[in-house]
């Protein structure tokens, strides 16, 4: 009878222990999607700018996921109490989880694309385009142009994953990826030596367009045009352009983060410039950061889809 | 003997301020369980799985923009008319547009109206989007229906349960013959209105009355039936919306529709105000 009341006790002891340890290897889950704060010091070049140097995949913190996704489209989740619309700073009601079931794909799908879709920073195009922008977004898994492995461009393709900053350029890398935007690698090779652009008429438009960068005080400025109107200007909305847009970007490096907006200008479609929300990357803090090998991109799910469910 | 009297007294008040702190609590678990089995059952509450492994976040109310479309009939100034609806919404910038095409059933030539209100703007359009690029149609400021306008929105199913969540405290859930009501007072340029909205053995929102306490703003006094749920989105979104839409007002029904689609994915829909509407011109 002790014998057996001490089995339980050990059981029980090596239960919690157990226990402890599960918890302790859990991963801290983050229960938000704000972006994260800064830390550290801000390096400087030789020049005296802030150093945006380095490889800005934010090493694990999700930052390419749907949360952080969210969040570029305006919607901050702070808690598990309080969620707002950044651009018009309207409180959303938040809801616990009331189940621990995974969602299947189908319901995760279908979750992302209104999650993603929910926040009020939208560009106001004339009103001769709000069909087709609204039909290019209903139809995105037709229409989307970065589906078949095109560059996202600029300002789609957002906070780069590496930069390389030198006294006369900074180097740009956006590897290609699959998922949310599956799209090919692009570069962009901006230099900051004072030129001026270009005029757009004797441009041939491309991808990434003429990109100038500058300085003002710390943050670092690249204008851009002479597109061709073969990209998307946001990862979400069907949002067309012409060749005339105009991009002005903006890179603000506070300590281990970096803040981007992109103003786009496109008198053409455009009623009035629009700004994306601020978006935040961590930087990766190992020493050895290296960016992988993109994958090949491949389009090869298009012709196997048949709804118009799309995240 | 007057010890005796004063230690009651003072039990009782205890007692009394517990069991109205123990209803006031119970009163708020009802009013959150049966605000969120409303907004449940429309499928307002949504939360990613997506790419988060390291995350998990709450839910939140996913519902902006929608369009509906619907035909059927609608009455003015007792007259019938055979009716194209057509309404593009938003709650955040909170607008709406409503497009409606009459023709009138005793003969007549069609009509056809563009109403729209943003926040405390409310102007008709010749056009969509008419009055925001010169020559291409007009915007004519109808401050006067504002109040009107926004109730339409917030009369929704998706607006009664946003509306009645931002009211908090002052929503008061109960049961009528079985099934669950929610009362609350509108805000804003609608303080004053108060709703009553009844919910079906599903959570579904079936019928939402409006109340103003002034008779003046007797054009408030509504009532709206919603019956057939399902999700009508070509975009499924399990978000769920009424099949018909039948709207009372002064015991006439003046608008009777059958919804042929609701998009739901938070589509592209803008409401920019014109400047002369801005401006009160």
């Amino acid at each position: 009878m002790h014998s057996s009341r001490r089995t339980i006790a050990a059981a029980a002891a090596i239960s919690l222990v157990v226990a402890a340890v599960v918890v302790a290897q859990e991963p801290a889950r983050r229960t938000n999607n704000a972006p994260p704060k800064p830390s550290g010091a801000t390096p400087r070049a030789s020049d005296g700018h802030p150093d945006l140097t380095g490889v800005w995949n934010g090493l694990g913190d999700n930052l390419n996921g749907v949360p952080n996704q969210i969040a570029n489209n305006g919607v901050l989740i702070e808690s598990e109490s309080s969620a707002r619309d950044l651009h018009s700073g309207l409180a959303i009601t938040v809801f616990p989880r009331n189940t621990t079931r995974a969602l299947n794909s189908e319901e995760a799908e279908r979750a992302a694309a209104l999650l993603r879709r929910s926040g009020s920073n939208r560009p106001i195009y004339k009103p001769e385009y709000w069909e087709m922008v609204k039909n290019f977004d209903h139809n995105a898994n037709e229409e989307d142009p970065s589906n078949n492995c095109m560059p996202a461009g600029v300002p789609r393709g957002g906070i780069p994953s590496y930069i390389s900053q030198q006294p006369n350029h900074v180097m740009l890398v956006y590897p290609g990826q699959g998922g949310l935007i599956a799209t090919q690698t692009m570069y962009r090779m901006v230099p900051l030596d004072g030129r001026q652009h270009t005029p757009l008429q004797e441009l041939d438009g491309t991808y990434t367009g003429e990109s100038i960068g500058r300085w003002e005080g710390d943050t670092l400025v690249i204008d851009s045009w002479g597109f061709n109107p073969n990209t998307w200007f946001d990862q979400i909305g069907g949002y067309f352009h012409g060749e005339n847009m105009h991009v002005v970007e903006r890179y603000r490096r506070e300590g281990n983060t970096l803040t981007w907006t992109a103003t786009v200008e496109d008198p053409d479609v455009l009623l009035e410039p629009w700004t994306t929300t601020p978006r935040v990357a961590l930087l990766n803090p190992r020493a050895n950061a290296m960016l992988p090998e993109s994958q090949p991109c491949s389009e090869r799910d298009l012709s196997h889809i048949v709804t118009k469910e799309h995240h | 003997m007057t010890t005796m009297i004063i230690r009651t007294f003072v039990m009782l008040a205890i007692a009394g301020t517990l069991a109205v702190q123990s209803v006031g609590a119970q009163g708020a678990a009802d009013r959150t369980k049966v605000l969120r089995a409303a907004a449940d059952a429309l499928g307002m509450v949504r939360w990613s799985d997506i790419g988060s492994a390291t995350t998990r976040l709450p839910g939140i109310d996913i519902v902006n923009t929608m369009e509906f479309q619907g035909s059927g009939t609608s009455e003015v100034a007792g007259r019938t008319f055979k009716t194209e609806y057509h309404a593009a919404l938003g709650y955040n910038p909170l607008a709406m547009r409503v497009e409606v095409t009459r023709t009138p059933q005793d003969g007549g030539a069609a009509q056809h109206t563009i109403r729209t209100v943003r926040d405390s703007y409310a102007w008709d359009e010749s056009q969509i989007g008419g009055g925001l690029v010169p020559g291409k149609g007009t915007a004519t400021p109808a401050a006067t229906a504002v109040q009107e306008r926004l109730l339409e929105l917030w009369t929704l199913p998706y607006g009664v349960v946003k509306a009645a969540l931002a009211a908090g405290e002052k929503t008061v859930v109960s049961t009528e013959g079985g099934v669950s009501v929610i009362t609350f007072p509108l805000a804003g340029p609608l303080a004053g209105v108060t709703v009553k909205a009844t919910l079906d053995a599903k959570n579904f929102v079936t019928k939402v009355e409006t109340r103003p306490d002034n008779p003046a703003r007797a054009n408030l006094a509504t009532e709206t039936d919603y019956s057939n749920y399902a999700d009508r989105a070509e975009v499924l979104t399990d978000i769920k919306s009424p099949g018909r839409i039948v709207r009372r007002q002064g015991g006439r029904t003046i608008l009777d529709i059958e919804v042929k689609g609701w998009e739901s994915n938070n589509p592209y829909l803008v409401f920019p105000v014109p400047a002369n509407v801005k401006a009160g011109r």
